[in-house]
């Protein structure tokens, strides 16, 4: 889960590490509470606010007003604005940037850092790579000094305050099972150092850790994000199902990932265009089948269902069983086109056939089917 | 031959006598893989179709050989699990589990690089090497002995890669599943690098997706070492920027992480880049394998 930015400073200051005094606003009636010269900022959870414009200063107060209602009438990249979190406008000295994260390639936690903060560190280490300083640290002995010395010098920061500000990251990220904690730019200003702007991500395969507060975090975006739903996305959430809309008119399921991915681009291959990726995850039964075909025929753009199973875990005998079931019970039937094989595949073929449905072995020819049947339609 | 199982392995099941674990090991020991014993906390003493259950994994190494393990454990028991395992000196372990935390991960295969243990996983239908071992949930059925390596960050696209192959009569050395990530044991490198000094496995096809940048360390370390054809299908070319695609660790999020960027790189690396399952045969025959 990413958190919003409000979220992240309010981790961060829980932790020790100082961010800028702040409100937050729900709507343009609480613009009373700021004062002024403030750092107006949308709160949607998406990178590059600044240059779309969710980010403003605003040095007078007979300009606040204005500023704050535009920002509440804003959409950001999908997003309509919420809430706005209205900051003290801070002095800088200097824009460092700092990050603790997983290094996915080495399986390792990294520190990052470099004296360029305030831009994107993408386009840093891309043009002068050297300027970003990354140390791995080890997993098992957990932050040391001497991890901490290349990264003062290259900062020119004050050891003994960065090590305060790096340990209190470094903890905040193992205590809340984080993947990413990322404060930039971090400012050097007459008090020391301030976390201008902080993006965190938690974990969501380690919530069961941290129930309660997954579940308020989720509470508080959910009353943030007013992004237009469409009834498939909304029958996909907290199925574990996983849900991607896409702009065609096949709609499609898979058992695998993989087979999934390779299905969408068959689909695009064979002259068609997919509605949707969907993929039921490892553990599925006859219910997650059922309720992956209610999902995808939410979406009423769908003309022809496509649905492609090789089962290893996932037991076909209980795919065809779910299909079946569904198809017992409802209204909506757009062609179906089944691919079915693996485990106990016998059994869930045999299971089609009562409803009419003569499945496939080979996934290319059903694909082309499908396609073929929206052509036809 | 083949590469991390053949017929001599034997193997440890965690988490045997739970309703997928003993599922999935009768069919493994139906086809032929020697699984030696099982561990389940609280079943120590009994057995399940003739294998014996130990309480501990120490219980289980201080009686049998064991040359891997494989866990049917859930995500918030797998750390200490698979810990469990590595701390008995077991050489290798199959993480199946999808959604181990990550902090957990590291933990894992920090601890296994310091045992020198191989982990594959997490999120993987494990391997196998058909006719001889199969250390995994796969639909063996359609899979045949062969002299094709397969390895695949997706389960579901090795099967349908092997079925395949098998259907043009191509059989498989060993099919390893490297698993969805975002943190992975054993790498597609590494893999590789198997296959490239298995003398059973004359060709090998790697099967990537979109989503991080380990297709581009194969990819070097293809141009550099590797002398066998290696036929690669990269899925996901009509996935969108950011979104999840079932996989934790196949979501584009840099320009290395997408489909055109993999396959421009393993293509410049030498590898023969096939657009679908279905070309993989084709390209096969080209070699004359």
């Amino acid at each position: 889960m990413r958190l919003l930015e409000f979220q992240a400073k309010r981790m961060l200051q829980e932790h020790g590490i100082p961010v800028p005094k702040g409100v937050l606003m729900t709507s343009p009636g609480e613009m009373n509470k700021v004062t002024y010269p403030s750092v107006l900022k949308a709160q949607v959870p998406v990178g590059g606010r600044g240059k779309a414009g969710a980010i403003q200063i605003v040095r007078r107060e007979e300009d606040g007003a204005a500023m704050v209602k535009k920002l509440f009438d804003a959409t950001v990249k999908g997003y309509p604005v919420q809430a706005v979190l209205a900051e003290e406008w801070v002095e800088i000295r200097k824009e460092l940037y700092l990050a603790y994260l997983i290094d996915k390639e080495n399986n390792l936690p990294l520190v990052m850092a470099s004296a360029e903060g305030g831009v994107e560190i993408e386009e840093v280490a891309r043009k002068n790579p050297e300027r970003v300083i990354q140390k791995h640290i080890d997993p098992f002995l957990g932050l040391q000094d001497f991890n901490l010395r290349p990264l003062t010098k290259a900062l020119k920061a004050e050891f003994q305050s960065l090590r305060a500000l790096v340990e209190a990251m470094v903890r905040l990220f193992h205590e809340q099972d984080a993947t990413l904690v990322e404060i930039n730019p971090l400012a050097v200003t007459a008090k020391g150092l301030v976390a201008l702007d902080a993006k965190i991500v938690l974990d969501d395969k380690a919530a069961y850790r941290h129930e309660e507060l997954f579940k308020s975090l989720q509470a508080e975006q959910r009353g943030f994000d007013k992004r237009v739903r469409s009834p498939s996305e909304e029958l996909a959430e907290g199925t574990g199902i996983t849900y991607v809309p896409l702009d065609g008119d096949v709609g499609m399921i898979a058992d695998g990932a993989g087979t999934g991915m390779l299905t969408l681009d068959l689909i695009h291959q064979y002259g068609g265009k997919a509605a949707n990726f969907c993929e039921m995850g490892g553990l599925s039964n006859a219910e997650t089948m059922e309720k992956s075909i209610q999902v995808i025929l939410g979406n009423p753009r769908v003309k022809v269902l496509l649905i492609g199973l090789i089962g290893g875990m996932t037991r076909m005998d209980e795919m065809g069983e779910g299909i079946y079931q569904y198809l017992k019970k409802a209204d909506r039937r757009p062609p179906i086109v089944v691919r079915i094989c693996g485990t106990k595949a016998d059994v869930g073929k045999a299971r089609l056939k009562e409803v009419g449905i003569e499945a496939y072995e080979d996934l290319s020819a059903a694909v082309q089917d499908a396609v073929r049947r929206v052509k036809e339609l | 031959m083949a590469i991390l199982i053949n017929r001599e392995t034997q193997v440890l099941i965690q988490g045997i006598t739970g309703k997928v674990g003993s599922f999935q090991s009768q069919i493994m020991k139906d086809y032929g893989t020697k699984i030696v014993a099982g561990v389940t906390p609280g079943k120590g003493g009994t057995e399940i179709f003739g294998v014996p259950v130990y309480d501990l994994v120490e219980e289980a190494v201080a009686e049998h050989r064991i040359d891997a393990a494989f866990g049917f454990v859930p995500a918030r028991f797998a750390k200490e699990g698979a810990l469990e395992v590595l701390s008995a000196g077991v050489p290798f372990l199959v993480l199946t589990t999808e959604g181990i935390p990550e902090l957990d991960m590291l933990k894992i295969v920090h601890f296994a690089k310091i045992r020198g243990a191989k982990v594959l996983g997490p999120d993987t239908p494990g391997l196998i090497s058909p006719g001889k071992c199969k250390l995994g949930v796969h639909p063996h059925a359609l899979f045949m002995e062969g002299p094709v390596g397969i390895l695949s960050r997706s389960g579901s696209l090795s099967y349908e890669v092997a079925r395949v192959l098998t259907s043009h009569g191509m059989g498989q050395s060993t099919v390893v599943g490297i698993g969805g990530g975002p943190i992975w044991g054993l790498s597609q490198q590494e893999v590789l690098k198997m296959f490239q000094d298995d003398p059973e496995t004359k060709v090998v096809v790697l099967l990537g997706e979109v989503g991080g940048r380990m297709e581009h360390a194969a990819a070097e370390f293809i141009s550099q070492h590797m002398t066998k054809p290696v036929v690669a299908l990269i899925v996901g070319r009509m996935a969108p920027k950011g979104s999840q695609m079932g996989h934790a660790g196949a979501i584009i999020e840099g320009d290395e992480g997408t489909a055109e960027s993999k396959i421009a790189a393993l293509k410049k690396a030498g590898a023969l880049i096939a657009k679908s399952s279905v070309e993989i045969p084709e390209i096969i025959k080209k070699i004359g394998v």
